[in-house]
């Protein structure tokens, strides 16, 4: 048993943090589909960081700079040049895989994966079994209720959604929408380099080409089925992650007779099934409509 | 007036420009303190632009603004709110997903501590009962009725004890009840040493409320401020209206500045029509529940030829239902419309016009026209929709046909092929009402037709209606402008959630269409529907 | 027309943008930016045999892209096309296998039909959410490319899986020689003619038909459309089915054509490329001729770059992505620019 809940937390934590991100951009108005690309950032800014300054603290430092630069960056393109947020989302994620990889081979040359010498910091034998996690694992539950608190019991968390939801309420009572976004994307962009080194790290010490394979993308789909709460959100994230572990569990144990692909299906099936929910119960947003101004 | 204490609010030389609009030009004025002042004019004249600099919501091209005579810096909301200036927006400004109690605490000053619900809603309790606002801290913005939006958003506003507050257009949505209501609020609120600026564009109103005066006129201020008690109505409407409606008929001149009574001229319907066969009926219509607005009950009504009957009820009674259902666009549970003598509860909108309707919708600017297209897809769309989809169409034929009838209109424009966003207002009416006024047009549905526009086109507006039922067309008028309502219509129905709550005929008295449009008996709450 | 002007201007310069900052990056990451920019040039259009290798990538490009332009002109952001592309093929490929053997010019007719209806299909049910309850269609065909990616891996290692196959990467059956419409180069007057077909008839319904002009209006403002008395959903499911119809016709003819089999996760950025394309070409159909031929030259690089150039094929996933990044900009600069010094209207 406890294995399987080692393999969860370890596949859900990378997905948790990330979803965070995804939780906060989405609450000041911004759909983020560049959680992929900051991700890969942060994994691959984490072991280049280690094998370059040798220190674990300073590598995390390294990936959080990147991943924020890299959020910054968006923020400029959708709030500065008014770009649609999916298509340059998309972009950012693009710019995430292929700078990545071309950072690893201009480096290591054509080299397809990059060893660490050491990954994060573990809890340790005082943990028993769950020794070998790492310290973010630890750190997940006190993150998302310390998000939680910002964004559902403070004032700067009502005055983010209200530059999400309404911002020329925003603006009426002097809070500037655009400036909550570049807060909201550069805190993302933090958990962002965290999600993307436990990924690296957490369990596992190297980088790898296009290593995210899409949890990014699965990130995003919990933040729309978790409704953007922030603990909802984790919770479909940990769903995502359970249904993974079982689906692996299931091949290991009954071969090919299990559809294994359908229960990889499952985040994206659910992710449909609760927009489609959402979308019947009224005051969903829309993301298209080529970033119409949302301002009066 | 006390000569010691400076000026409440006072502006110098503000002039704001947007690209080429000037929408204020060297407006200086100053306020007195613990006074109720109306500053007053026709759409279009700058007032909200005037209340927007004075809340630091626009940054004035140049010009100053003092609050109680310290020079604040412009275009900055939170300096403004802390300098004591508050501004309560014309369309609502609170998220509508936030309770009562989280839209009282996003804007409040400061960063504010970690809060539960519970304590929220405890924070704000004695603040709103010190307001005489009773309401469900738990309910959300958007399930409120609109007179309590409003006075949230006054509360909301006076959070941070201003001393200014400056309401734009507030009586825009209300009932007369409502506007009586807001008004004794605002007096109240005058008592506790509150300045208010009341932006307000009805002589009525302003001469009911107001202690001084202010006139813009096409973003100058031309009078003003003045001592109510030293200005007549008539001297006031010839400085709100300039010289836009010269030669039009004296009725519409009151109606158009909010100065009416009972009219003189009573409306006339053209009687050489009235043999006909009714060109709408309604029986007993009831409609679905959707999330649009109040559903229909049992509504029964119907329009001769050559009538102009009008539809008036505070806003969100089921006159949006109302043209919605006629237009094939919420659902029916009961009831038939026939257009023309013809069934036509079953058919499609598209078949609806063939047969003859034509609707100036509500929001012009989203359900009239799109901003981004251009103006011959716009121009062309009613026709377009008559045929099949596939049907070859030849571009540079629909645009020549579009020129001939935008000109045959007096639509001011560069080329057809301009988006329809470019134009003003009233020009962007204008295509619209050559879209929908034509010699086969049997109902035409006017919903809001004026909303927004300046005295010019307002008359405009309203000449083509008379003359198209001059020609025989039914005309339906909805409108929350009384003045306008009772201005041109032949008959005057009430909608009150969702029912017809009373018929009126001219001459009419506007005390008791406002009794019918807030139900007798059920006018003392604020809250009520 | 000066808005076509303004309009071509802006892609050339925000695409121009996104060059120097890719330039600027890759000089950033240790290679010589000019030289790897030159060969991407060349790789794209000046190398021997090059612009045939470009119309090959453009043309399945082009089919995908133009229908792109339609489901976006009617106001839906379909990025489903990645997803519409694979079920597409998907579909192809299983007509193939059941027709296995039978005449060619009935069999090849019906695995186009078959691949074009599994694109539409796959449009399908994120229009149908989307028109009947509302469902957004952003996150629908996103997830829709996901699942068409895993529904891919099933298939090719499962009911389709070739035997013989080996290595890593799972693929079908190759299909019968005398079904493939070109070589594995790419090019042939079979799928150039399609694609002139495609773009021709295109340009009508988007141009020249009472559809057209209405979609391109509803894409604008759904609700004045529907004032007028239009049926959304019969405009809206059109251009979602057209769209998905498309990218399916672009997977059949990647299947029939240059690879001749399907492959799990094959061409992964075909629908994302696309999406691009359609956007710079600023969903003209024209526009996207040129626009896809521009891509289709940036794909044949990719291929070049490593072999040749000994350059990372990376580079030209990030030249896109930068042009992602940058398109959307509504900037008004260029329009500022264009009209300095004139009066404005």
């Amino acid at each position: 048993m406890n294995d399987v809940i080692i393999a969860i937390l370890r596949s859900g934590t990378p997905l948790v943090y990330v979803t965070l991100a995804g939780v906060i951009a989405q609450r000041a108005g911004v759909w983020n589909l560049g959680l992929e690309g900051l991700m890969i950032i942060g994994a691959c800014a984490t072991i280049l960081g280690i094998m370059l300054t040798q220190s674990y603290a300073a590598a995390i430092v390294i990936a959080i700079a990147m991943c924020v630069i890299a959020s910054v960056l968006s923020w400029f393109v959708i709030e500065k040049l008014k770009a649609n947020p999916i298509i340059a989302g998309l972009g950012l994620t693009g710019l995430g895989i292929g700078g990545t990889a071309l950072a690893v081979e201009s480096i290591f040359g054509s080299q397809a994966t990059v060893t660490a010498p050491f990954g994060a910091p573990k809890l340790g034998a005082a943990f028993g079994a769950y020794g070998v996690l790492s310290i973010f694992v630890a750190a997940m539950p006190f993150v998302v209720f310390a998000l939680w608190l910002l964004l559902k019991r403070s004032r700067f968390g009502l005055q983010l959604s209200a530059s999400g939801e309404h911002p020329f309420a925003a603006r009426g009572v002097g809070i500037q929408p655009v400036r909550m976004r570049l807060i909201a994307l550069s805190i993302g962009g933090i958990l962002c380099a965290i999600g993307g080194a436990e990924l690296a790290t957490g369990s596992l010490q190297f980088f790898a080409q296009g290593m995210t394979a899409g949890r990014g993308f699965m990130a995003f789909a919990a933040v729309i089925f978790g409704a953007a709460h922030p603990i909802g959100a984790t919770a479909a994230a940990l769903f995502f992650a359970i249904a993974g572990a079982l689906g692996i569990r299931a091949q290991l144990m009954f071969g090919d007779k299990v559809p294994h692909d359908l229960l990889q299906a499952l985040p994206y099936l659910a992710t449909v099934f609760g927009v489609w929910l959402s979308g019947k119960l009224g005051g969903a947003k829309t993301a298209g409509s080529f970033g119409e101004l949302k301002d009066q | 007036m006390s000569i010691h204490s400076p000026p409440a609010l006072a502006c110098r030389d503000v002039t704001v420009r947007y690209g080429d609009v000037t929408a204020l030009s060297d407006v200086s004025v100053a306020f007195e303190p613990g006074l109720i002042h109306a500053v007053v004019g026709q759409n279009g004249a700058g007032k909200t632009t005037f209340a927007r600099v004075a809340s630091g919501l626009v940054q004035p091209t140049n010009g100053a603004v003092e609050i109680a005579g310290q020079v604040i810096r412009t275009g900055h909301v939170r300096e403004s709110r802390a300098a004591g200036v508050e501004l309560v927006h014309q369309s609502f400004a609170l998220p509508p997903s936030f309770t009562v109690a989280e839209a009282m605490e996003f804007g409040a000053p400061g960063r504010g501590r970690l809060y539960s619900r519970k304590g929220l809603a405890e924070k704000w309790r004695a603040h709103l009962a010190g307001l005489d606002i009773q309401v469900d801290f738990s309910k959300r913005i958007r399930d409120l009725p609109v007179e309590t939006q409003q006075s949230i958003e006054i509360a909301r506003a006076l959070i941070t004890d201003a001393r200014v507050l400056i309401l734009d257009e507030p009586t825009a949505v209300l009932s007369p009840v409502g506007i009586e209501m807001l008004f004794a609020r605002v007096r109240r609120l005058k008592q506790r040493g509150v300045t208010v600026i009341l932006i307000l564009h009805k002589i009525r109103e302003v001469l009911g409320i107001a202690d001084t005066i202010t006139v813009l006129r096409g973003g100058r201020r031309v009078e003003g401020p003045v001592l109510a008690a030293d200005i007549s109505a008539d001297h006031l409407a010839t400085l709100i209206v300039g010289d836009a409606v010269k030669g039009h008929k004296p009725g519409d001149r009151d109606a158009l500045v909010g100065n009416g009574g009972a009219h003189a001229d009573v409306p006339s319907g053209h009687q050489r029509y009235a043999s006909l066969a009714p060109a709408l009926v309604l029986s007993a219509v009831s409609t679905v529940p959707d999330s649009e607005g109040a559903p229909l009950d049992k509504v029964s009504l119907s329009i001769r030829p050559g009538e102009i009957v009008g539809i008036a009820g505070v806003e969100g009674n089921g006159q949006k239902t109302l043209v919605r259902a006629i237009a094939d666009l919420a659902g029916l549970s009961a009831g038939t419309i026939a257009l023309g003598g013809e069934d036509i509860t079953r058919k499609s909108l598209a078949a609806r016009r063939a047969a003859g309707l034509r609707i100036i919708p509500f929001e012009r600017n989203i359900e009239g026209l799109s901003l981004t297209s251009s103006l011959w897809e716009n121009w062309s769309a009613r026709e377009l929709l008559q045929g099949p989809l596939l049907r070859l169409v030849n571009p540079a034929r629909i645009r020549a046909l579009c020129d001939g009838s935008l000109k045959k209109w007096g639509v001011h424009y560069h080329t057809s092929s301009q988006r329809a966003g470019s134009l003003s207002g009233g020009n962007a009416q204008k295509v619209i009402l050559a879209r929908e006024i034509d010699d086969d047009a049997k109902l035409i549905i006017a919903a809001q037709p004026t909303r927004g526009l300046d005295i010019g086109a307002t008359a405009f507006v309203w000449e083509s209606l008379r003359a198209a039922r001059d020609k025989g067309a039914a005309i339906l008028l909805i409108s929350s402008d009384l003045d306008e309502l009772f201005d041109i219509s032949d008959r005057v129905v009430v909608m009150l959630s969702g029912r017809v709550a009373g018929a009126f005929a001219a001459p009419y008295d506007i005390q008791s269409v406002g009794a019918a449009m807030t139900g007798a008996g059920a006018a003392a709450t604020g809250t009520q529907r | 027309m000066k808005d076509r002007a303004i309009a071509i201007l802006r892609s050339l310069i925000f695409v121009s943008f996104s060059l120097i900052l890719c330039a600027v990056v890759f000089q950033f990451a240790g290679y010589n930016a000019p030289q790897m920019l030159t060969a991407v040039v060349d790789g794209a259009f000046l190398r021997p045999g090059a612009v045939e290798q470009s119309l090959r990538w453009a043309l399945p490009l082009f089919i995908t892209a133009v229908g792109v332009g339609i489901s976006f002109r009617a106001g839906f952001f379909n990025i489903g096309a990645q997803g519409q592309f694979y079920v597409g093929a998907i579909a192809a490929a299983f007509a193939a296998e059941a027709l296995r053997g039978g005449p060619a010019f009935i069999v090849i007719p019906l695995i186009f039909l078959a691949g074009m209806t599994g694109g539409a299909l796959w449009a399908l049910w994120p229009g149908l959410l989307k028109l009947r309850s509302g469902t957004d269609e952003v996150i629908t065909t996103l997830m829709g490319n996901f699942l068409a990616g895993l529904l891919l891996v099933y298939v090719t290692s499962g009911p389709l899986k070739d035997p013989s196959g080996s290595g890593q990467q799972a693929s079908s059956r190759p299909l019968d020689a005398a079904y493939r419409i070109s070589n594995s180069l790419g090019l042939s007057p079979t799928i150039i003619g399609i694609a002139i077909v495609v773009g021709i008839l295109m340009w009508l319904l988007v141009n020249r038909t009472s559809f057209g002009v209405l979609a391109s209006l509803a894409g604008r403002n759904g609700t004045m459309v529907r004032w007028q008395g239009a049926k959304l959903w019969q405009l809206g499911l059109s251009s979602f089915v057209i769209s998905g119809a498309l990218a399916g016709l672009a997977g059949t003819i990647e299947f029939m054509g240059p690879n001749g089999r399907i492959a799990s996760g094959f061409l992964p950025t075909h629908g994302f490329t696309a999406i691009l394309i359609a956007l710079v070409a600023n969903l003209s159909v024209v526009g996207t001729a040129a626009a896809a031929i521009f891509f289709g030259g940036l794909a044949s690089a990719a291929l070049y770059l490593p072999i040749m150039a000994g350059l990372p094929a990376a580079a030209i996933d990030i030249i896109n992505a930068a042009i992602a990044l940058f398109i959307t900009a509504r900037s008004n600069l260029v329009e500022k620019f264009l009209r300095l010094g004139r009066r404005s209207s």
